[in-house]
């Protein structure tokens, strides 16, 4: 099963979309969380998960904004996709009847 | 970011490899962090990966099995070479012979200790080059000799550091060369060695063995 980290990842790339890179899921998961996130955190995790083949990565085009710079872009396979479900899907199911647990 | 805490950033990232050096230094500029971030998430990467290398046994041969002790070793084949010289430089006599077995087997054993470490441990190359240098530095400090200078003691470093960087390129040696060199320096150290120094003399061999055996393994089909 997947951690509470690359759960968060994944979901944060998914949710990018097409313009999932390092910097933009690093913001997107401070923003969600309200917690500092380390890009070698990041990049780390996502080596893992592209090795469990739940995710694929590829360096992408390089902006100015960016000083000239490749972005590594990601992409959540079928996998991960499932990986995540079953996480999600399992802390649905132990939070029931927890006192904070929403929609019961 | 100044310019100076800009050039310490990217100077930090220069231990990572080129596509992370690239996507960090971009998503660091993107994110307009500031030095302190900067730097942290930089080196927060490099320890991470350090890391990770150092959990395959490469970087421990290269660094502990090789360098250090080869180091030591060759400093002392750096000096009777340099003795022999300054002897020849004197009165030329039966010590040229010495020079002839010496010079080849100094050239060769550094070459492919360097070569070995480069190639074995890439990036992690400069843990094998502290643990070369430091006894370096040690045997510098402590050297009280007359005949030579005591930076004589550096001769294999030449020939080391120039195995280092083809080891580091990936440079292939020729199978044959491979092999041959790994039995020149294997005769020629049989053919000066004496009781005491056998041994001492195994752990200079098993490199220029190594690089044979790495050029058989490259070259056979897969």
């Amino acid at each position: 099963m997947l951690g509470e980290f690359e759960y968060v990842l994944i979901t944060a790339a998914v949710g990018l979309g097409e313009e999932a890179y390092g910097a933009a899921i690093r913001s997107e998961i401070e923003t969600a969380t309200g917690r500092t996130c380390s890009l070698g955190a990041l990049y780390t995790t996502l080596d893992r998960l592209e090795s469990k083949g739940f995710v694929a990565t590829w360096m992408g085009g390089a902006t100015a904004q960016r000083g000239g710079r490749a972005k590594r872009m990601v992409r959540v396979t079928p996998k991960g996709v499932q990986a995540a479900t079953e996480f999600y899907n399992a802390v649905m199911r132990v939070s029931r009847g927890a006192s904070w647990a929403v929609g019961e | 970011m100044s310019g100076l805490g800009w050039a310490v950033v990217q100077g930090a990232s220069r231990f990572l490899g080129r596509d992370d050096r690239e996507a960090v230094l971009g998503d660091v500029a993107e994110a307009c962090s500031g030095f302190g971030r900067a730097v942290t998430d930089v080196l927060d990467l490099v320890i991470r990966r350090q890391v990770d290398l150092w959990k395959s046994w490469r970087p421990w041969i290269a660094a502990f099995a090789l360098a250090l002790p080869c180091s030591l070793l060759l400093m002392g084949l750096s000096l009777s070479v340099s003795k022999i010289v300054a002897q020849i430089a004197l009165r030329w006599d039966g010590a040229a012979w010495w020079l002839l077995l010496l010079g080849p087997l100094l050239l060769g054993w550094s070459w492919a200790g360097g070569y070995v470490a480069g190639s074995l441990s890439k990036r992690t190359l400069w843990a094998s080059a502290i643990c070369c240098l430091l006894p370096c530095l040690f045997c510098l400090s402590r050297f009280r000799g007359q005949s030579v200078s005591k930076y004589c003691l550096l001769l294999f470093l030449l020939p080391a550091i120039w195995g280092a960087w083809q080891g580091l390129r990936g440079y292939r040696v020729p199978r044959r060369a491979a092999i041959g060199m790994a039995l020149g320096i294997t005769v020629l150290a049989v053919a000066t060695s004496s009781g005491g120094t056998s041994l001492f003399y195994c752990v200079l061999i098993w490199p220029a063995w190594y690089v044979a055996a790495a050029m058989r393994r490259d070259s056979q089909p897969n």
